[in-house]
């Protein structure tokens, strides 16, 4: 064996004044693939980051490419989260902002941003191609960025690695609001540059990875340590098996209408793009639903509708707990009875609000806080930030956490005030295995009490326990609504839905 | 039509001028309610029409959009902001007879246009509003005794009313009745209702008149909003250049270091503002804003006199009737300075550094704030009012040149900012040709604490952060940006 491509001798590392690697170790020799996994804020995305030398260089990180290869003798880092810039290389767009139109683009689209990331790295254009259909991202080579979901951003960073083939590709949570069969088509993918020359960091708790991974660690402690390919399971966390919160336990939920959700023939299109289709769904109340289809299916759309965030709602024939919308409504008399989490909400929340002000702006429907919320507000959040295992960073400024930790006091600010309706969109995007399925297992405890529930998750066994009703999207269409039947095998079902899927 | 507040009587003049009352909460109780079920009926679809409609709806009203027919016809941006977004949209013959609220977004200088063609097709005892008083006050417009005028006007760019109503927000903003136009006593009612709906009251709302709103507004924008960051620019600029700093450095400070600079001014006012300097710099940048405050006095007091008198707006008002000619070869002009051709370089400045490099734009912007601020009040003007058009302005200010200089501030700001903004340009930078040739790069350039000791006057710098602490802009800045950031103040402990 030659040289190692990538050394790392004694790294000491802090995030927000605090250590997180301690003399860490590393050698990362040729023909080797590594995934890194381990729990949320164990420094994980600070040492890709360390590598790809994203803010700093580090003396004790050495890399050395291979001089004889014709890949690209760079690092790339595709992160976990990404912020697009406007064409003037702003980034400060507004939650929801896509949905409002105002038709001054600002935005380059996506074929513009690909031909200029081609030119810059001297790519050949005729593969990006097949790249955009195994993603399933060749439709919105048209789009403008702005008009992008959070995922299809996240897709359109994969792209651009995967068409580089650099020495050596870092990716920080890649599968992150991908749908199966995207998952599936990118391990092909990386499988496939992998054979190329390319050499792979994945930073993952996700089950189904490239079968070329071969090396195997964890951070423990600010150290990195290898583990064997089938030791690779979350752990810590167990705070969430203390009982549910006993503010949120005991209230049962009152319905202020049996029917919560009620559309009929629902139609929203962006030009000559129809985005949802002639979409009848009806919801009652404590009805548990799951959510799913395809990226780019008109999931999200379709949440903005009712969370109040999308302007075409005024022009649809569309009854949300019982009132037409449209009918003298406010926004924030629907806000008030919904319990929101979303890729969108986590990627535009004001990072600039401490944990405890987050999970209390839960109260009132804002990014931060905005107003004093009184005694008892204050106790019952407490009691939450606790129970999600939050003290420590309590005071903390969100910016200052890693997403992870955001996405749980996220999750507390969605169930702080008991909603009557539950919308979970990948809320579990970020956390380790075992978080999501604790965190599942609250969703469980708290529905009991006549909350109605509509979740999205790609992964069935990844779905909380209660769900019992599932409308598929293909395309912006309701391809199918069914009951799901209870004790169902996991394996049944997962397979069910990839039959389902495509 | 004449100048409204030259025929005032000096007493109903300084009575209007202090109109000035930053309202409770408690004010906002009754939520939308004066203005559920009425039609609201905005005219033009623009930065303001847009993102106020947008929020009205979204709060439970009744909105749509009437536009000129050739806009209609011709499916233009503003045809299509309203269509695109599900609003009715029709002539004003189809839709102004049926509005109980005429919304008059347009430019400021077709209101008188604007308010013609459509003040017979209101109906009796309908309402219409503004977003910024100047067809009212500066050129007099009479409006039939039965309709109702009053004035929302939000201080911040429109995709700001939006983006922060989003949020569960909303943006400082002016409310004001005009008294010749009150007849059934509602007017107030409404522009609560309305500033409600936009989502203006949760950020701190101040009842005004409208001869406040623009005598102020017009001084901010021509002095230290638009006119001192234009000329501290292009000066700071050349300055760099002609002591040998590379071109493309310069130019990436002084583009992006006034939105750093003033972003501070957000937070923690002037004071904050200060604080990010080494004390041996913020010394010096007290100095040299006191020496700067000194020459630049006159020149505010004549645009606050030109102002009041009038003498401001009626050459203004030539110059549009002469076909912009003035305007535009201004502009022209603008676009060719070395500071606007030359393009950002290519290098990384840290934050910080924004401020030990270029602690002579620190000093502009004190200097400017606190003298606009001064001028204003001196005039009759009240401190709330002041502050929102000098010191809360001018970070938002700021974020336009950092996206495209000059040239994009001046296309951004209203017509009218634009030409008060040239006047005051062409006249301070001849009257700072002496201070300029005294500043070296240590003040812009480099990094000022480069070879110092760090050691300073302890009662020099006592003394100073006093004089910066308890000027009048910072103490009832202190206060009005606890009412806009009501979580910055909430123990969380
Ligand atoms: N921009 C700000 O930050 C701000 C802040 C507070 C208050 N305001 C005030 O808000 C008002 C609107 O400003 P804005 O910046 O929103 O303006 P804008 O973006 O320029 O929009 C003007 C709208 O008026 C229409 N319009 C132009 N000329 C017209 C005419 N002769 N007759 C009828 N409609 C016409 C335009 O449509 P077409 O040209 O397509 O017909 C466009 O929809 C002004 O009074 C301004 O002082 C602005």
């Amino acid at each position: 064996m030659s040289q190692p491509v990538v050394h790392i001798a004694n790294l000491n590392l802090k995030y927000q004044q605090k250590p997180v690697l301690q003399d860490l170790n590393w050698t990362i020799n040729r023909y080797e693939n590594w995934l890194l996994c381990g729990t949320s804020g164990s420094g994980k995305t600070s040492l890709a980051k360390a590598i790809a030398g994203v803010d700093h260089s580090y003396g004790n990180i050495k890399i050395e490419f291979n001089a004889q290869s014709n890949l690209p003798a760079t690092v790339y880092y595709v992160a976990n989260w990404f912020q697009f810039k406007d064409l003037e290389g702003q980034s400060n767009f507004y939650y929801q902002q896509r949905y409002n139109k105002q038709s001054t683009e600002t935005t380059a689209t996506v074929k513009a941003e690909l031909e200029s990331f081609g030119k810059k790295n001297a790519l050949q254009f005729n593969e990006v191609d097949s790249i955009l259909a195994a993603l399933g991202f060749s439709e919105l080579k048209h789009s403008t960025l702005i008009q992008l979901s959070s995922g299809e951003h996240k897709k359109l960073q994969l792209v651009k690695a995967i068409w580089l083939k650099p020495q050596l590709l870092i990716l920080d949570l890649p599968y992150n609001g991908l749908d199966t069969l995207s998952r599936q088509n990118l391990n092909t993918l990386l499988e496939e540059i992998s054979e190329a020359g390319t050499q792979l960091i994945l930073i993952s708790n996700d089950e189904e990875l490239p079968s070329c991974l071969n090396r195997f660690a964890v951070i423990k402690e600010g150290q990195l340590v290898e583990i064997s390919a089938d030791e690779r399971t979350g752990n810590e966390f167990d705070t969430l098996d203390q009982a549910v919160p006993a503010f949120l336990a005991e209230a049962t939920v009152a319905s202020s209408s049996a029917e919560i959700i009620k559309m009929i023939d629902v139609n929203v299109s962006y030009g000559d793009k129809r985005v949802l289709k002639n979409i009848n769904w009806e919801v009652k109340a404590g009805e548990k639903w799951v959510l799913q289809g395809h990226n780019g299916s008109g999931k999200s759309t379709l949440l903005s509708l009712i969370c109040g965030d999308h302007p075409q709602a005024y022009a649809n024939n569309f009854h949300l707990f019982g009132n037409k919308r449209g009918s003298g409504e406010s926004i924030w008399e629907i806000k008030e009875r919904i319990g929101l989490i979303s890729p969108e909400l986590h990627w535009y929340f004001d990072p600039s609000a401490t944990v405890f002000q987050s999970i209390m702006s839960g109260f009132y429907d804002s990014s931060g806080l905005f107003c004093d919320p009184g005694y008892s507000k204050k106790i019952q959040t407490d009691e939450l930030v606790s129970y999600f295992g939050l003290d420590e960073y309590k005071n903390t400024l969100m910016n200052e956490l890693p997403l992870g930790k955001q996405r749980l006091a996220l999750l507390a600010r969605t169930i702080v005030k008991n909603p009557e309706l539950l919308i979970l969109d990948e809320p579990c995007q970020g956390l380790d295995q075992q978080q999501t399925k604790h965190f599942n297992r609250l969703v469980d405890g708290l529905c009991k009490n006549g909350t109605t529930l509509i979740y999205v998750g790609h992964f069935e066994s990844q779905l909380p326990a209660c769900i019992e009703k599932r409308i598929l999207l293909e395309n912006g269409a309701v391809k199918s609504v069914e009951n799901i039947l209870e004790n169902v095998e996991n394996e049944a079902s997962i397979e069910n839905v990839e039959n389902f899927e495509y | 039509m004449s100048n409204y507040f030259n025929t005032l009587p000096l007493r109903e003049q300084l009575n209007q001028l202090g109109v000035c009352d930053f309202m409770d909460s408690a004010e906002f109780l009754d939520g939308v309610n004066v203005l559920k079920g009425k039609k609201l009926v905005i005219v033009g679809c623009g930065a303001q029409g847009l993102n106020q409609g947008l929020n009205l709806r979204d709060s439970g009203l009744d909105v749509s959009y009437t536009l000129r027919a050739a806009a209609i016809e011709g499916k233009r941006d503003s045809w299509k902001n309203a269509t695109d977004n599900n609003f009715t949209v029709g002539t004003y013959e189809e839709l102004i007879p049926t509005a109980d609220v005429v919304i008059n977004l347009t430019p400021d200088k077709q209101h008188t246009a604007v308010v013609t063609a459509i003040m017979p097709l209101m109906k009796k005892g309908a309402t219409l509003l503004y977003s910024h008083g100047f067809n009212i006050v500066e050129e007099g417009m009479q409006i039939r005794k039965d309709i109702t005028v009053i004035m929302v006007a939000p201080k911040c760019p429109g995709s700001e009313v939006r983006a922060e109503y989003v949020r569960g927000f909303g943006v400082p903003t002016l409310i004001a009745v005009h008294p010749e136009n009150d007849p059934e006593g509602k007017g107030l009612a409404q522009a609560k209702a309305y500033c409600v709906g936009t989502g203006g009251h949760r950020a701190g709302v101040l009842k005004s008149s409208f001869v406040a709103e623009v005598k102020s507004d017009l001084m901010g924008e021509q002095t230290i909003l638009c006119g001192l960051l234009q000329t501290g620019s292009i000066l700071s600029f050349d300055k760099m250049v002609e002591k040998g700093i590379d071109a493309g450095y310069a130019s990436k400070l002084v583009q992006y270091g006034v939105e750093v600079i003033t972003e501070a001014l957000k937070h923690g006012g002037v004071t904050g503002m200060m604080d990010r300097l080494s004390n041996p710099a913020k010394i010096k940048a007290f100095e040299i804003s006191e020496e700067l405050k000194n020459i630049m006095r006159p020149l505010f007091q004549k645009h606050q006199d030109d102002i009041m008198s009038g003498e401001f707006s009626s050459t203004m008002m030539a110059d549009w009737a002469a076909g912009d000619k003035n305007l535009l070869a201004w502009r022209a002009a603008t676009g060719e300075t070395a500071f606007e051709k030359t393009p950002a370089g290519d290098v990384k400045i840290a934050e910080q550094e924004y401020f030990d490099n270029y602690t002579l734009m620190v000093a502009f912007v004190r200097a400017g704030v606190e003298l606009a601020f001064e001028t204003m009040v001196q005039a009759g003007i009240k401190p709330e009012s002041a502050y929102y058009e000098s010191l809360h302005e001018t970070p938002l200010i700021a974020n336009t040149i950092a996206r495209k200089k000059l040239f994009e501030m001046n296309r951004v700001i209203s017509d009218t900012a634009e030409y008060g903004c040239y006047l005051f340009d062409q006249a301070c930078k001849p009257l700072l040709a002496d201070f300029m040739t005294k500043v070296d790069t240590d003040l812009v350039g480099k990094n000022f604490n480069e070879g110092k000791d760090g050691g300073v006057d302890n009662r020099t710098l006592i003394a100073i952060n006093e004089a910066l602490r308890t000027h009048e802009v910072e103490v009832i800045g202190t206060k009005l940006r606890k009412a806009m950031t009501a979580m910055k103040s909430i123990k969380t402990a």
